[in-house]
């Protein structure tokens, strides 16, 4: 069983580097992670996916070892509706829904994002490309929801080139910075792509 | 419980019902600095326009008093106490 060392990292970091040790891993991951909030976002990523968590601890962290995995149900929440195998993009290319007026294109656009917390279903990856990155960073509203939808294992990958041409490149609040290379590639091989 | 992962126990929720005020009253309170968070309005608390703002129940009072100054009362406000929404004694003169 692989093992990932998690400890001293803060959320979504464990959340993450646990995904994708179980896409690697199909029979199960141990991961050694700090108590608090990395403990309990993992154990709860691995819930919904329908795997089994053993916990055991020695007193000054935590390991976990997570088992019953399948790509699939890595993928995706137990809960969702697997008709469309694979990964589920969010594809966002602005920082406003819809055509029409910009206030309420903006509006509905905070409004999207904070309802997927509500949302059985969540995506696995947020693109953010374009305006998009204005959305993850230093004192978009949309950060304190896309934290928390990043400690729940969703993936938000901000286009470098689009940060750097808004001048925000060292503002980026949430998530990580990507390049047209693996955006590309990770759209060519999505089960489906919502584009916003 | 709450089923909203925005709000936690002492925050207080300004629910409109209208779009144009929601975002007015918005830009009244952030433009004086103050912390708010527009968010969609809970299932419980759901309205036409399912908009509210979110704040600090300590900053009910004074939120309140500059919303009435500028015509901007929201519909009503409830509190998030041990889980459970409770109407807001300042909305008893909310718009309506």
């Amino acid at each position: 069983m692989l093992t990932i060392d998690c400890r001293g990292q803060a959320c979504p970091a464990p959340v993450i580097a646990t995904k994708r040790a179980l896409e690697t891993s199909p029979s199960g991951v141990c991961v050694l992670l700090d108590d608090g909030a990395p403990r309990e976002n993992v154990t709860r990523f691995a819930q919904t996916r329908g795997l089994t968590v053993t916990e055991t601890t020695d007193g000054q962290g935590w390991t976990l070892q997570i088992s019953g995995a399948n790509k699939a149900a890595v993928q995706k929440p137990a809960s969702d509706n697997a008709a469309v195998p694979g990964e589920r993009i969010l594809l966002v290319t602005s920082d406003r829904l819809g055509d029409g007026d910009n206030e309420l294109g903006r509006l509905l656009m905070r409004n999207f994002l904070h309802t997927l917390l509500e949302t059985a279903q969540r995506p696995d990856r947020i693109l953010f490309l374009n305006s998009g990155v204005l959305l993850t960073v230093q004192g978009a509203d949309t950060v304190e929801a896309l934290t928390a939808l990043a400690a729940q294992g969703v993936d938000l990958a901000s286009c470098g080139v689009c940060l750097d041409f808004y001048q925000k490149k060292d503002q980026l609040a949430v998530g990580r910075v990507t390049n047209m290379f693996s955006t590309a590639e990770q759209l060519l091989d999505a089960g489906s792509v919502i584009r916003l | 419980m709450s089923d909203h992962y925005l709000v936690k126990d002492g925050h207080c929720l300004a629910v409109f019902n209208s779009t144009h005020r929601v975002l007015k009253a918005e830009g009244l309170l952030k433009g004086i600095g103050i912390e708010i968070l527009l968010i969609p309005a809970p299932r419980a608390l759901q309205t036409d326009c399912g908009l509210a703002l979110r704040f600090d129940q300590k900053q009910v009072h004074a939120i309140m008093a500059l919303l009435k100054n500028h015509d901007l009362l929201p519909t009503y406000v409830s509190c998030l106490h041990n889980g459970q929404y409770i109407p807001c004694e300042d909305s008893a003169d909310a718009h309506h």
